[in-house]
């Protein structure tokens, strides 16, 4: 076995070649882990803001909360099934709320141009649902008034949305920003929450909400809680664990993201394996007479081959590391996208996963096996007596 | 016998190097032509935006509705000519609930006249407004499904619960990229009569045509002043603005696709100066025996961006050959018809193919700079060494 | 000093000295040398490795400048000339013979030999004509079309020579032209300079480390640790 250190040397002496070569591996490895951090970004946001234990109830049908519209009355009947946990004064913990999405104009854009911002309308005993939801300034909005919480990421991001700021919710109707909250990283970050009352007479949903959530006594109570919903034929609701329908909720854009990113990275992934074969044909030209020299020593043609073919996985190891390294600082950066089930602007980020960060690594040791392999079957077919010639 | 000539005739002293670095040229301009496909694609809309129309909306949010008689008022207002109202029915596929197409719900007559980019047979025409289940279906999404005139069809609603028939009066097709061919489109007034009495006579979106495009942003002012000071208020805007505006909300991930394409080019560039820089080092004794003969420092460099050059050209035609067929007839046809409302048309435009091939030479000789000012900085008799 | 046949000097050095900078160190290659060489000679320079040799045909062929002194050939005063000048002058005066690597290998025969002419302003039919004349000189007017990887290590060096004198040089500098020949091509590369020298009068300057080689030659000057040795 030849040792690792001649391919390191190898690789130091033509200094530049190797430092182009891994170069381009980086980026695409850099590429890679972005997409596809992206990906588990999304997923991670939306699912964030479920519980196991937390249930949600929409129209049958609907899809999406945006879509479904329930009635009053039949709230209470949902807060009434089986499986709904009691809060210490024998109340069901559940929460109907109304949901829209207004047309909020984007700051540090371009001018006037809008994004859709989800405003919820909460009930009062929002936060004993959602007890994952933390106020990080301000207060809570009082209620009955017309004042509302905005997620930490809408701060700063759309007309108006800043602690102490005022904007329209209807024509004469504004709510002020009394509070800034944080929600453990999930969707809810980039919604407006509105009391129930302000939200649905805004919007001329009187006597509706979009969707009821109930925490449940334990996960396993779910079954028998969505076989109640769900039979009721009058009523016409679907149950889903809320974990369920976040992920589902999320799904579109994560796919969305997904595909464009294995497109890029394929087409990446095909053009730095070439250069990566490059490189390795030229190296294997230029040391001729060392391989020579090495078989003349006794060293066998596999022995050469495996030798060659590490050196290349060596070079796309080092390349794919720098690409993964620069990749986790983009865990510190946010990615505001549309998406599609909400039709509203969520901001996303970057979520390195262990899988991910493997991924990566075994992309890179494949492009250095398959870019290298081909040079190496050339360097361990050099007879011992032509190479030393030449 | 020219400089260049000769530096053309050069690549082929190593096929193999020479065979992969073109390939990566090739990928990297087919990959340049996909993404700026891509982008070309999803905004042509904006382009193709028709400049006698204004659109009117909700001011608050895209989801809330306004009055039906607000469509009636307008109509009224000097410079319409014509006007529509719609509402988005959001109906699904019950056998494929993945399968996204809009469906709205419409006035039939007057939404020809106010889009005739829609066309359909007089015959159809006439069917659908008769028949108040009817419903005028793209030709891409009948084709997709396997819809015919005559058909009766079942969709889910989502907003309006329960399963709705239609009966397909007629197929149409659309001569602009700007209005998507998936669209079923069927009667408001099947959708209305339905309703509970609070939802009633309510629509969507109101589109106008004006007699005068000029005249679009005043008009559009014209319209808002004139609800401002009901409840519900509107924002009108030309139909170029509004589309506009829904491209900006995916703005972050055109940003993207730009930032992907200067990676994309980033790495090409690398291997592509890498190899250069490759062949220059081989031939250091080489350029040290012409420059030895009399020629100077600047002919040494032009062997070596000659050489690019070549490269750069050869790898560009290569690319766009493989890129017609690849985008034209391939992720073209799939994109168009499976994915037909972001992108109405996924067609290599000439000015795109262009941008690449300029890209591809462009990016050649830039890439070969650095090695060929080293290879003509060398001193003569460094060069002549003889090594090894 | 001009006497002899009536043959003037094309070659002459006063007090030429040549250094190297090897980081801080300096390496004194040649020494205030001073040396003539008549136009029309053959002359062998010979040495031990490292004696600066290859050095002073560098000067002499106008490649590189004397660091002190003054080195003038066929009328020009080399040791104030720009790099641009002196390929000017290598192109107008001086003809080349190396060791190895002399011909590019994507060009035919031919086209090596016309390699010298781009630089003239000859037209192209003319550039081929005086390459085709060359050549049939060094014996290979059937080898025209045929690619270096082609010929024999003898016929390349013939083509180099052929190549050499296309542009009608006044001098012909040689590094170790038989160098990496087998005995019977040396001979034939030698007697090919040989006859350069006689028939057309070029003056001949070459680099050698072969006794046989140098017996060539008119003139033998040895060098030793940069100067010459008497």
């Amino acid at each position: 076995m030849i040792p690792i250190s001649y391919n390191v040397r190898s690789l130091m002496v033509r200094k530049t070649t190797t430092f182009a070569t891994a170069g381009g591996i980086a980026l695409v490895v850099f590429v890679m882990a972005a997409a596809m951090m992206l990906s588990a970004g999304v997923k991670k946001t939306m699912v964030a803001g479920g519980r196991p234990d937390n249930a949600i109830v929409t129209r049958k049908g609907s899809g999406a909360e945006l879509s479904s519209s329930i009635e009053n009355n039949a709230v209470s009947l949902i807060l009434a099934a089986p499986g709904v946990k009691k809060d210490e004064a024998g109340a069901p913990l559940g929460s109907g709320e109304t949901v829209v999405v207004i047309a909020q104009e984007k700051l540090g854009g371009v001018a006037g141009q809008v994004s859709n911002v989800l405003v919820r309308g909460v009930p009062d005993n929002v936060l004993k649902v959602r007890p994952d939801v933390h106020i990080i300034s301000g207060r809570p909005a009082k209620p009955g008034t017309d004042e509302c919480i905005i997620g930490k990421n809408l701060v700063g991001n759309y007309a108006g949305m800043n602690l102490g700021e005022k904007f329209d919710l209807k024509k004469n109707r504004p709510v002020e920003v009394v509070g800034v909250f944080e929600a453990g990283g999930s969707s809810f970050e980039s919604e407006v929450w509105a009391s129930l009352e302000t939200a649905r007479s805004s919007f001329g949903r009187e006597g509706l909400v979009s969707s009821v959530t109930v925490r449940l006594e334990s996960p396993a109570a779910f079954d028998r809680f969505k076989a109640t919903i769900e039979t009721d034929k009058q009523l016409l609701l679907e149950a889903e664990r809320e974990t369920t329908y976040y992920e589902k909720q999320s799904q579109a854009t994560a796919i969305f993201v997904s595909v464009l990113g294995w497109v890029i990275v394929v087409f990446c992934m095909f053009g730095a394996t070439l250069g990566a074969m490059n490189t390795m044909f030229a190296a294997v030209a230029q040391r001729k007479r060392e391989v020579g020299t090495l078989r003349a020593l006794g060293f066998s043609k596999f022995n050469i081959l495996t030798s060659f073919v590490v050196e290349s996985v060596v070079l796309a190891v080092i390349g794919g590391l720098v690409g993964l390294v620069a990749s986790l600082l983009l865990t510190f950066a946010h990615v505001s996208l549309m998406n599609q089930a909400s039709w509203s602007e969520i901001t996303f980020t970057f979520a390195a996963t262990p899988n991910i960060l493997i991924g990566a690594i075994v992309a890179g040791c494949g492009m250095g096996i398959i870019g290298g392999f081909l040079p190496a079957m050339k360097a361990a077919g050099t007879s011992p007596i032509e190479a030393m010639r030449g | 016998m020219t400089l260049f000539g000769i530096a053309a005739r050069n690549i082929g002293r190593n096929k193999l190097r020479t065979s992969l670095t073109v390939a990566v040229v090739a990928i990297a301009t087919l990959f340049f032509i996909m993404l700026r496909t891509v982008v070309w694609s999803w905004t042509s809309a904006s382009e193709f935006a028709a400049k006698d129309r204004i659109a009117t909306r909700h001011k608050v949010s895209f989801v809330m509705q306004l009055p039906k008689r607000y469509a009636e008022e307008i109509a009224q207002m000097p410079g319409v000519t014509a006007v529509c109202y719609a509402n988005w029915f959001g109906g699904k596929d019950p056998k494929n609930e993945n399968d996204f197409f809009a469906t709205i719900a419409t006035d039939p007559a007057s939404l020809l006249k106010v889009y005739p980019e829609i066309k359909t047979s007089e015959a159809q025409k006439e069917a659908w407004i008769a028949d108040r289940q009817g419903a005028l279906i793209g030709d891409s999404l009948a084709k997709k499904k396997g819809w015919k005139v005559g058909d009766k069809i079942t969709l889910a609603g989502s907003i309006f619960p329960g399963n709705w028939d239609f009966n397909i009066s007629g197929i149409y097709t659309t001569t602009t990229t700007n209005v998507d061919r998936a669209t079923v489109w069927f009667h408001w007034d099947y959708l209305n009569e339905s309703l509970p009495e609070r939802s009633k006579d309510k629509v969507g979106w109101i589109v106008s045509n004006i007699s005068d495009p000029g005249a679009s942003g005043r008009i559009s002012k014209a319209v808002d002043a004139k609800f401002d000071e009901r409840d519900l208020q509107t924002i009108t805007m030309s139909e170029a603005a509004l589309n506009q505006s829904f491209l900006g909300m995916f703005s972050a991930i055109l940003k993207a696709i730009d930032l992907v394409s200067i990676v994309m080019i980033a790495i090409m560039g690398l291997i592509v100066g890498n190899t250069i820089a490759m062949g220059v080092r081989e031939r250091t004794n080489e350029y040290g025996v012409l420059r030895a003969i009399g020629f100077l420092p600047k002919h040494v460099a032009q062997f070596v961006l000659g050489e690019a050059l070549v490269i750069g050209i050869v790898g560009g035609v290569v690319g766009l050959a493989l890129g017609y067929p690849f985008v034209n007839l391939g992720v073209g046809r799939f994109l168009e018809e499976n994915m037909g409302q972001m992108f109405p048309q996924f067609r290599v435009q000439p000015m795109i193919a262009l941008m690449a091939f300029g890209l591809a030479i462009g990016l050649a000789i830039v890439a070969a700079i650095l090695p060929a000012r080293k290879a003509a900085s060398l001193q003569v008799v460094e060069s002549l060494r003889r090594v090894g | 000093m001009s006497e002899n046949n009536g043959k003037s000097d094309i070659i002459s050095l006063t007090k030429v000295g040549k250094s190297f900078w090897r980081g801080k160190e300096r390496l004194d290659v040649l020494k205030e040398l001073d040396l003539t060489m008549k136009e029309g000679s053959f002359e062998a320079l010979m040495g031990p490795s490292g004696s600066g040799k290859s050095t002073l045909l560098n000067l002499i062929a106008g490649l590189d400048v004397p660091t002190s002194g003054s080195l003038k050939v066929a009328g020009s005063e080399l040791s104030q000339m720009t790099e641009g000048d002196r390929a000017g002058f290598r192109a107008a005066n001086i003809g080349f013979v190396f060791q190895t690597y002399n011909l590019m290998p994507v060009l035919t025969a031919l086209e090596n030999v016309e390699l010298p002419l781009l630089l003239t302003n000859l037209p192209a039919a003319e550039r081929k004509k005086r390459a085709e004349t060359a050549l049939k000189l060094v014996g290979l007017g059937e080898r025209m079309g045929h690619y270096p990887r082609q010929l024999s290590g003898g016929q390349e060096q013939r083509v180099t020579i052929a190549r050499a004198i296309v542009t009608d040089p006044k001098i012909i500098v040689a590094d170790e032209p038989t160098g990496d020949l087998d005995r019977e091509s040396a001979n034939d590369i030698l007697n090919l300079l040989g006859r350069l020298n006689t028939e057309l009068g070029k003056t001949i300057v070459m680099v050698t480390h072969d006794p046989a080689a140098a017996e060539r030659a008119t003139v033998c000057h040895r060098l030793d640790k940069g100067a010459l040795a008497l």
